[in-house]
């Protein structure tokens, strides 16, 4: 069954700010789950422990039936062997790369033919076939966000982490990636934490919703429930 | 002119940019990525050269690799000769004294890297040496000429150290700035004049080809 569990524990020191801790615990089923919570909630320092950016100073981080990490027996694999898809608030395309190059990038482990047919698959998947030989600074903002959505799928990861990743994008553009994003895990069935701070977006996507403030886990549930009687702001 | 002076300095000079280039390239990664306490303490190693007397470096490493140190001594164990009044000493002392010319541009052309882009190659799996390769490195590559090219002029102008570890000898450590020196002191202005002049036209033209490159629009450079 696909599952991400994480339990993270991390105290975050720097000058200027008060001390934050995040203590969290989040066990996230196939589908969507609305990441929720204010700025400074915790949310991408959560995704950042859970992708291997960042080493959680307690607890553990499971991927279906395989521990990445755990602060007790010292399990911690790095990013690149997790099996974890993360998408940030800005695409990170390599500008360098043309875009099909972007999107093979993680696919160096197969033949070119391979390679090619996956590559392809994918960019017909999100709508950006036509963009194959253009460079990222060539191509709009919402096309990059699909290019980095194709580029991190196309690796077929385990679980997909997305941070605020269409926040800066209008509601139509943001609603027809959306459309894509849910027929793509129509099949595959993975994990998907969304962080969005956004009521409209977690009322209209989440299956399940989180709400973590201040570093803490306050409800879990439907987004309806949880968001019963506050007023939806976007 | 002296000839023999002029290309046994860009020979030196191409030696030392490419040994910098090897050994920079990792301590600048370090400089750039590392988040240990006392990075500063070998920040401020590399840039030693920067601000001590040429002289005063020299007679360190002249005294560091001299026959009678117990350096010295293992380098004339095994190789059967010592550094001082070598090309080879010459070549260690100038990537001593070069050092910061290469790394510091390195760093800083790292350290510009949007962390995100390193953060996504390495969640696209790629292992931290994949990702020096084909992210990091092309996206420095200005930064990376710019070591180069600063570690070769850096170079080509050297005498202190020169002096004070190779010496002076005609084809094997007499440099052009040490030619030029040379001619002065015999009051022979002319030769003096051409090796200069030779110095001041081949130091333009590299650095006017360098800023050149850099001004092609960035599309090109990457």
């Amino acid at each position: 069954m696909n599952r991400l569990e994480a339990l993270v524990k991390k105290r975050l020191c720097s000058r200027g700010t008060p001390p934050f801790e995040l203590s969290a615990y989040v066990s996230i089923p196939a589908g969507f789950t609305m990441l929720f919570g204010p700025s400074g909630a915790g949310k991408s320092t959560l995704l950042d422990c859970v992708a291997g950016l960042s080493r959680p100073d307690e607890g553990h981080v499971r991927i279906n039936d395989q521990v990445v990490f755990d602060a007790e027996a010292r399990i911690d694999l790095p990013p690149s062997r997790r099996g974890i898809a993360y998408v940030f608030q800005r695409a990170a395309l390599f500008p360098h790369l043309r875009v099909e190059e972007n999107v093979a990038y993680g696919l160096s482990n197969l033949g070119r033919e391979q390679r090619e047919y996956r590559v392809s698959k994918i960019l017909e998947a999100f709508h950006v076939s036509a963009l194959g030989r253009r460079k990222p600074q060539e191509i709009s903002g919402g096309e990059q966000q699909r290019v980095a959505l194709a580029r991190s799928l196309v690796t077929e990861p385990r679980t997909l982490l997305l941070d605020e990743p269409l926040s800066a994008l209008d509601a139509r553009i943001k609603r027809k990636i959306l459309d894509d994003l849910l027929a793509w895990n129509e099949v595959r069935h993975i994990p998907i934490l969304y962080v969005t701070h956004s009521h409209a977006e977690t009322l209209a996507l989440g299956e399940r919703m989180i709400r973590l403030e201040s570093g803490k886990v306050l409800a879990e549930g439907t987004p309806r429930e949880i968001l019963k009687g506050e007023e939806v702001l976007d | 002119m002296d000839w023999q002076a002029i290309f046994l300095t860009l020979r030196l000079a191409a030696v030392v940019s490419a040994i910098l280039l090897l050994v920079g390239l990792p301590i600048a990664y370090w400089l750039a990525f590392s988040g240990a306490r006392w990075k500063f303490l070998v920040e401020a190693v590399v840039a030693m050269p920067l601000v001590l007397p040429p002289t005063v470096l020299g007679f360190y490493i002249l005294v560091t690799l001299g026959q009678q140190s117990p350096l010295g001594r293992v380098i004339k164990h095994w190789f059967g000769a010592t550094l001082p009044f070598s090309f080879t000493g010459l070549v260690v002392a100038s990537v001593l004294y070069s050092l910061p010319f290469a790394v510091q541009p390195f760093a800083s052309g790292f350290s510009a890297i949007d962390s995100k882009l390193v953060h996504a190659s390495w969640l696209l799996g790629a292992s931290k040496l994949r990702t020096f390769v084909r992210v990091i490195l092309p996206l420095a590559a200005p930064a990376v000429l710019t070591g180069v090219v600063l570690s070769f002029a850096h170079t080509l102008g050297e005498f202190g150290v020169v002096l004070m570890v190779g010496g002076n000898i005609p084809g094997l450590t007499r440099t052009v700035s040490i030619s030029i020196y040379d001619s002065v002191q015999a009051l022979d202005y002319a030769t003096a004049g051409k090796n200069a002049l030779a110095l001041l036209i081949f130091s333009f033209v590299v650095l006017s080809v360098v800023y050149g490159f850099f001004r092609r629009p960035a599309g090109l450079v990457r």
